[in-house]
């Protein structure tokens, strides 16, 4: 347990120090910008759309908050103050609602969206992969090269497909939003049945990609496991090859655990661009309408929201992992 | 070396990516040689033209010479393309609702009931029940069909300049063709048009050209930082390997497009070209390419062969490039190729997020994805505006998956079949 | 006459490659291994050494397979038996194998005493594990190992600890013969004295009955075994007394091997393997004659005709060549 303990706080370290790196790079990056700083984002969007006076207003607003005319240092306290308040800003094309708000309300969607749709694919792929290692011949020959084109195929192509197929063509599903465009979410039944029926083309088109790129992973470790020398030696001691089957899996699936922790910050991105093909009221549709309406705090809120997200993800995932590999506890021992 | 890529040729999974990965090269440098069209000029007035050949109609009527062809078939496809199945049902209600007994009518007998059409059909009759729109449609079809059974031609009148008085100019017969080389404007548009009017397929080869060169500026950026920090991390060790190896990590867990969107935000849309956005993704994809590097190198470093060149007394760049390079060069290549198909989607993924290079001088594949799920392509059922391009895309990363497949195969004997 | 252990008959098997092609990597082998003796195996890398070995289990898996022969373990003839009976009756309990890569041979991700119970529960699924316990803590006290390694994963051990465990592991079923393929090859110096030692201690404690040592290491093979077999292309090309192999070779093979161990730096020991000139023929398709012909300083026309059968010159000795004894002697004498 000692060894454990030492791998958990490790990660936990690791865990902090992205954390702030991903702060410092979110608020940094768009004031690194030669000649463009986010005073010049503001300042441009402040004349380009001053036809109100209101709009004016906001812009006015989000500069003093974060003096954005100020030395660098100067903003980046007053941006740590603020965030510390849970203080983003307003969001300047859903004024005035602020950005915490405006986030907060898509973020549900796009969690419980995204992580069963990674989790399912990550099993299911697992399993075709394991299988077409330990089968070879017909099924492996077939699987693989589908498994190579699905996975290839971006995250968007596949939504656009599945959508264009049995949304627009079989109409068995609706083609747009997270629940009927005429109901308000609440926890009814009709308003339920209508988020499950909505959720199914998103959710198929991640998990569908998902399942290619791990199907070829798992595939490809289970071969290797395969051919290690344990399992010559554990079948010239005798043991039964079922037997021998399950320790090769189960060591070929680790690996595939942390690739899966490598790999959801990927995964993450192209789910993303999958929300925006089916206009899912989740994270990535908000990304595109900030991007549209030139939202600078909400662009900045939401990409802030989503590494934090997949940081967490990964998190968790290793930890997880620590427990089920007995060699990290081994090798953290001593 | 040599030998190693003998060996790929070998390989059927990277001879297929390979071949198709070179005909789409060919397509893309040829067709502009060839079809010198403007990929972005606007020719079509609306939206979503669907693919075909376009032939003037101007043109037609005034063509050098009319050829006269009796075919027997001609009046039957003509009713039909005019009358179809639905419209005769159609028609049939109306008479039915009208008071012809039903017994009377044949919705299979396109002459008989054109003439019940004829003889009952009154625009201002009122129908009991019928909605405005229903009897909207009825006229509609009305106009559609009139004249249709007649074997009359029509005529061609033109406009007297000074009394506006229309003169007859000639008629055109029901049996008058032209010889579509005769007519000196003609127009293929294999892919039809897009939602601004232009034509798709000549921009979607432009745009997978531009993409192609996107991924490949991306590339080759990324594998250089790749490399280069890989080998320093995995050769010099010690403190310049930690340091790499922290970067290395957090860009690995931080999701690469949430970089991406950052900067080219932060970018403006003005600064924006094709090569800044192939720049921005090359500088944010780099970290495989390190991380196997490193991996790669550390592995490398105590051979014998290194040891004795060290020995010897060789420099570190001399170790690198004659001892340790060749030895990677098959990872670096794998990579490079992996990068090249990674930096494509990248770009799409980022134009559709409505950040991608400016719009105004070329198109990209993702540009393309991008303006046509504004216009809603997809749901309105006009597939050539963005089936081709996925399938592009698709290509081009299943080209190069394939390849590097076909290499790791090649490298790694125990993924053999 | 002592008990004959492990007898070999004729014994040849192939590898189906994947484009379908036969590589007979062992041709045609007889041998003889009494109880208490050990027989040393030695040859060029390739020349099938860990073929000979597998293909002794009795146990064939893709891409190996048997072709003819017989194999006999303390009277038992254990080939041509049903896969599922060799593997329940055979492995482990008959004969065991440290494969050459031992380092790598244990499950990472199970502990040793599980991989134990595993291996004792395939043999018989009643036993308790109390009982697997006190067995494996028994035999590793007698091998000297420190029992705590039971309950550890392979990571938590060094290489030579390693070794030592796989080596208990695989006579935990008291085997009548051990095959230890290089057993030692990946070791520095004292785990290597240690992993010899220990092997030959395996009789002396009534673990096993007899032994093959495979290794590369001729000097290491004299002091280790009694009887020395030497291998060329799948074929026996040798067989005597330690001695006698080490300091009068007969085989032209043999002596062009023998004669290149006496190399002075310990660093150059790669070198002997480039010490006979050329390559050995590929065995998808061996010449017709002598195997050795191509690269043997006294090769002569008629050797490349006809197959040289194995001469046995008495004493258990043999050697596959059609040049006299004293012929090859004499060149030796000349020669060098
Ligand atoms: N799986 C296989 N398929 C086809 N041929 C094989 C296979 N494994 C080994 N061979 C061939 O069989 C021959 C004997 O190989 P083997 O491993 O028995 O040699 P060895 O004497 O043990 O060599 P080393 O000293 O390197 O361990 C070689 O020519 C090799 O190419
Ligand atoms: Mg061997």
């Amino acid at each position: 347990m000692k060894g454990y303990r030492k791998y958990f706080l490790n990660k936990l370290g690791w865990f902090a120090i992205t954390f702030v790196f991903a702060f410092l790079l979110n608020f940094i990056l768009p004031r690194l910008m030669p000649g463009d700083p986010v005073a010049a984002i503001v300042a441009r969007q402040a004349q380009g759309m001053s036809n109100s006076s209101g709009v004016q207003a906001i812009y006015q607003q989000y500069t003093e908050l974060f003096g954005t005319d100020k030395p660098l240092l100067e903003q980046f306290f007053l941006y740590v103050r603020n965030a510390l308040q849970g203080n983003f800003g307003f969001s300047f094309s859903q004024y005035p609602r602020t950005v915490t708000s405006v986030v907060g309300s898509a973020i549900w969607w796009t969690v419980v969206l995204q992580f069963p749709a990674i989790i399912v694919g990550w099993i299911i792929g697992n399993m075709l992969g394991a299988l077409a290692a330990y089968i070879r011949g017909g099924f492996d020959k077939v699987l693989m090269p589908v498994a190579i084109f699905v996975s290839n195929f971006p995250a968007f192509g596949m939504a656009i497909f599945l959508l264009v197929i049995f949304g627009v063509g079989a109409k068995w599903f609706p083609t747009s939003g997270g629940y009927g465009f005429d109901l308000i979410p609440s926890f009814t039944p009709k308003f339920l049945w209508s988020a499950i029926v909505h959720y199914q083309l998103p959710f198929w088109s991640l998990v569908l990609i998902a399942i290619g790129g791990q199907a070829i992973g798992m595939r490809s470790m289970s071969i290797y496991e395969l051919n290690a020398d344990y399992v010559k030696y554990s079948r010239f001691m005798g043991i039964k090859d079922r037997k021998i089957v399950g320790y090769v899996f189960r060591n070929a699936m680790l690996p595939q655990i942390t690739g899966l922790a490598l790999a959801i910050g990927t995964m993450v991105g192209g789910a993303l661009i999958a929300e925006i093909v089916f206009s899912y009221p989740g994270l990535g549709t908000i990304m595109l309408s900030a991007v549209m309406g030139r939202d600078y705090p909400l662009i900045s809120f939401a990409t802030l929201i989503i590494t934090i997200m997949a940081l967490l993800a990964n998190f968790i995932i290793e930890i997880l992992y620590g427990f089920i590999d007995p060699r990290i506890k081994a090798t953290q021992a001593d | 070396m040599q030998y190693s890529l003998r060996q790929a040729f070998r390989s059927g999974k990277f001879v297929t990516g390979f071949a198709l990965f070179a005909a789409m090269l060919v397509i893309v440098i040829v067709y502009p040689l060839i079809i010198t069209y403007p990929p972005l000029q606007i020719i079509a007035q609306g939206t979503f033209f669907p693919p075909g050949i376009y032939v003037s109609t101007y043109d037609s009527v005034n063509a050098p010479t009319t050829y006269t062809l009796n075919l027997d078939d001609a009046a039957a496809k003509r009713i039909a393309s005019k009358l179809k199945a639905e419209d005769r049902t159609a028609m049939k209600e109306w008479l039915v609702a009208a008071g012809i007994p039903e017994s009377e009518i044949d919705a299979a007998d396109t002459a008989k009931l054109l003439a019940q059409w004829e003889a009952n059909y009154d625009p201002k009759k009122q129908v009991a029940g019928m909605t405005f729109a229903r009897s909207r449609y009825f006229q509609r079809v009305n106009t559609s069909i009139s004249g249709l059974l007649s074997s009359e031609g029509a005529i061609l009148a033109t406009k007297a300049p000074d009394t506006g008085a229309l003169q007859q100019a000639g008629t055109v017969k029901q049996t008058d063709y032209v010889n579509v080389s005769e007519i000196p404007n003609v127009r293929l548009l294999p892919l039809g048009t897009d939602n601004f009017g232009r034509d798709v397929l000549t921009e979607l080869i432009r745009a997978a050209g531009v993409s192609l060169e996107i991924g490949l500026v991306a590339g080759i950026i990324a594998t250089l930082i790749g490399l280069t920090l890989g080998l320093l991390a995995g050769y010099v060790g010690g403190v310049v390997d930690d340091v790499i190896v922290f970067i290395t990590n957090l860009f690995t867990v931080i999701p690469g497009l949430v970089l991406l969107i950052l900067i080219s935000f932060s970018l403006g849309q003005d600064k924006r070209g094709p090569v800044t956005i192939a720049a921005v993704i090359g500088l944010t994809y780099w970290v495989w390419t390190a991380r196997s590097v490193r991996a790669q190198v550390i592995s490398l470093r105590n051979r014998d062969h290194v040891n004795l060149s060290k020995l010897s007394g060789h420099s570190i760049p001399h170790i690198i490039i004659n001892d340790i390079l060749p030895y990677i060069a098959s990872y670096v290549i794998m990579a490079f190729i992996l990068q090249i198909s990674s930096a494509i989607l990248a770009e799409a993924s980022l134009s559709i997020l409505g950040l991608g290079p400016r719009t105004t001088d070329v198109p990209t594949l993702g540009l393309m994805m991008n303006w046509a799920m504004i216009y809603q392509a997809h749901l309105l059922q006009k597939w050539w505006a963005y089936l081709p391009v996925l399938v592009t895309i698709a290509m081009i990363t299943f080209s190069m998956n394939l390849m590097i497949t076909g290499l790791d195969q090649v490298f790694n004997p125990a993924l053999r079949d | 006459m002592a008990n004959v252990v492990l007898e070999v008959k004729d014994l040849t098997t192939k590898y189906i490659t994947r484009f379908r092609e036969d590589v007979y990597a062992v041709d045609h082998v007889s041998l003889k291994v009494e109880e208490g003796k050990s027989l040393g195996i030695a040859g060029e890398s390739g020349c099938g050494k860990s073929t000979l070995a597998l293909s002794l289990m009795g146990y064939y898996f893709p891409p190996l397979y048997y072709t003819s022969g017989e194999i006999i373990i303390d009277g038992k003839v254990i080939s041509g038996m049903k896969p599922d009976d060799v593997r329940k009756s055979v492995l482990g309990t008959e004969i065991a194998y440290i494969p050459q890569a031992a380092m790598n041979a244990l499950n990472p991700t199970r502990k040793i005493i599980n991989f134990i119970e595993d291996v004792i529960l395939a043999h018989d699924p009643t036993e308790n594990k109390k009982f697997i316990y006190d067995l494996a803590r028994a035999s590793f006290e007698i091998l000297g190992l420190p029992p705590e390694v039971l309950q550890k994963y392979p990571v938590e051990l060094s290489g030579g600890m390693k070794q030592r465990t796989v080596i208990a592991v695989s006579v935990i079923l008291r085997p009548k013969v051990l095959i230890a393929d290089e057993p030692s090859s990946a070791l520095d110096v004292t785990s290597q004295k240690m992993v010899i030692k220990m092997l030959r201690s395996l009789m002396d404690t009534g673990f096993i009955k007899a032994m093959i040592f495979i290794t590369h290491e001729l000097p290491l093979l004299y002091n280790v075994t009694d009887d020395i077999m030497v291998m060329y292309a799948g074929q026996i090309v040798e067989q005597a007394a330690a001695r006698e192999a080490v300091f009068d070779p007969l085989h032209p093979y043999s002596k062009g091997l023998m004669g290149s161990i006496i190399v002075p730096e310990a660093g150059l020991r790669d070198v002997k393997l480039a010490a006979i000139p050329g390559v050995p023929p590929n065995l998808k398709k061996p010449p017709a004659g002598c195997r050795f012909a191509e690269r043997c300083k006294y090769v002569r026309a008629e050797c490349k005709v006809t197959a040289v059968p194995l001469y046995a010159v008495g004493n258990g000795r043999a050697y596959r060549c059609i040049l006299a004894e004293q012929v090859l002697r004499e060149a030796y004498a000349h020669g060098q």
